[in-house]
């Protein structure tokens, strides 16, 4: 097997994360011209003041609110040094061979091995990992888990995963204004000559369709960003054993008390055991990651 | 006319906007090696103030081992004395040998070794260990992205400008485990 360095690991995922966010901007702007050509310009504008304070609203609210939304909606509590020292000292280790300033830690109570970090800025993160994951792995494994989660905050993931779901939020306010409002404007468009129904067609299938086109790129930046994260907490750590040990753990687990995950934060937990195919998933499958891993 | 001007003005702009960021990008990662390199001293300390803490825990159980004790406490004065960061870094290197010195004479004694007190400082001399490593592997890294900004072109340039100059490597010894085998 062809070794992989983590550098170039980050690198490559750095790439197609960008190559789809664009991809979600073209599939935006494809939307907007296709209806701005399909309807009357008034409509345009309407449409376009209404989702661009609409997108506003909702980037400031999950900017600022969700780190406080998803610890109460997980029930975590604040983790004391004097009680939790080891997991202090880990991420104080991290902190270090990461130049970023210490987190606020959390726990939450549940069986499971698994962890999850918030917080739009290095200096207001959040880390929270679950009783479980510290009773059933070791130190180094531990840490593993920990240099993911502190990945996520470095590579500025949670702002990043933010900001593609108000452009997918965008774009699914868009198209069902769109298709709500085409009911009441076909009937005095159909004089209007055959290019103009082509573009009414064509702006009804991408409304329908380009929703759902950019939930999979969504899904698929979620999983990208979750290598990426894999690979950083190598750099950190300098070796991939521990992640995979807490990885293979993971799998092997069979906790049956499952945190219930809401969907808007998934993507920010170390791992998602869900049943849906591959395309639907935030998070890669684990022995996927293991593979990557274990080249590096 | 005005359209030439506009293109002259925005080529100024853009040339005055990428001479201030490289000047920025010098400055800041030169403060990251900076400020990983007191990271690295305050993990010293913070090794070097545990040892008051632990001959006196020691001394309760192994009360003939003076020479220990005595190498530990020179050591660590050696440290607190020294000024520079590389002097400093030398330091270290003696405490971690006398510490060393005082772990392996507490394997002679089962009492010491299960008390609790002894057992916490056991266990955070070596977190700090781990912690040196990553503050050091963090220092090498700045270095190391700070000279390839200074080495490369453009950013070769802009560092002759403003009298940037290529950092060197001060090599710090990679943390020896002083501590033996802890079990959590």
């Amino acid at each position: 097997m062809k070794r992989i360095s983590f550098y170039q690991q980050i690198k490559k995922n750095k790439r197609s994360s960008v190559i789809l966010i664009l991809s979600t901007l073209i599939i935006l702007f494809g939307l907007i011209t296709i209806i701005a050509l399909a309807v009357s310009e008034e409509y345009f504008f309407t449409v376009i003041i209404f989702g661009t304070i609409f997108s506003i609203v909702y980037i400031l609210i999950s900017l600022f609110e969700s780190s406080q939304i998803i610890l109460k909606s997980v029930n975590a509590i604040e983790a004391t040094p004097e009680e939790y020292k080891e997991y202090h000292n880990l991420v104080e280790g991290m902190c270090l061979a990461s130049g970023m300033p210490k987190p606020k830690l959390y726990v939450m109570k549940d069986n499971q091995i698994n962890a999850f970090a918030t917080g739009n800025k290095p200096e207001e993160s959040i880390v929270c990992v679950t009783t479980g994951a510290l009773k059933k792995l070791n130190k180094q494994e531990l840490e593993g888990v920990i240099a993911h989660e502190m990945s996520h905050i470095a590579n500025y993931d949670i702002r990043f995963m933010s900001l593609v779901a108000v452009i997918v939020g965008l774009i699914s306010i868009i198209s069902q204004i769109f298709l709500r409002s085409s009911w009441r404007s076909s009937s005095k468009n159909s004089d209007n000559g055959n290019a103009q129904i082509i573009f009414f067609l064509l702006a009804i299938v991408l409304a329908i369709l380009s929703p759902l086109l950019v939930t999979i790129v969504q899904l698929s930046i979620s999983r990208k960003r979750e290598y990426m994260a894999d690979a950083s907490a190598v750099k950190f750590v300098r070796s991939p054993t521990g992640l995979i040990h807490a990885l293979e753990k993971i799998k092997s687990d069979t906790s049956e008390d499952k945190i219930s995950v809401p969907d808007a934060v998934a993507p920010l937990f170390l791992t998602k055991p869900t049943k849906t195919h591959e395309l639907f998933q935030t998070h890669p499958p684990i022995e996927k990651r293991i593979e990557i891993l274990k080249r590096m | 006319m005005t359209t030439l001007m506009i293109i002259l003005i925005t080529l100024v702009v853009l040339l005055g906007v990428t001479f201030l960021s490289y000047y920025n990008k010098f400055v800041r990662l030169k403060q990251t090696i900076e400020n990983s390199e007191s990271q690295i001293n305050v993990q010293m300390k913070k090794r070097a103030d545990l040892i008051p803490n632990l001959v006196a825990t020691v001394k309760g159980y192994a009360t003939h081992e003076r020479t220990v004790f005595s190498e530990v406490t020179k050591a660590r004065t050696a440290f607190m004395s020294a000024k520079s960061f590389e002097s400093k870094v030398k330091a270290n290197a003696g405490v971690q040998t006398a510490l060393k010195g005082v772990f392996a004479v507490a394997e002679n004694y089962p009492e010491l070794k299960a008390s609790a007190n002894f057992l916490q400082l056991q266990q955070e001399t070596s977190a700090i260990e781990d912690k040196i490593a990553y503050a050091r592997q963090f220092y090498n890294d700045s270095i190391m992205t700070y000279n390839n900004t200074v080495k490369v072109i453009p950013g070769k340039w802009f560092a002759s400008l403003y009298h940037f100059k290529e950092i060197k490597y001060f090599d710090i010894p990679e943390e020896e485990k002083v501590v033996p085998s802890i079990k959590f």
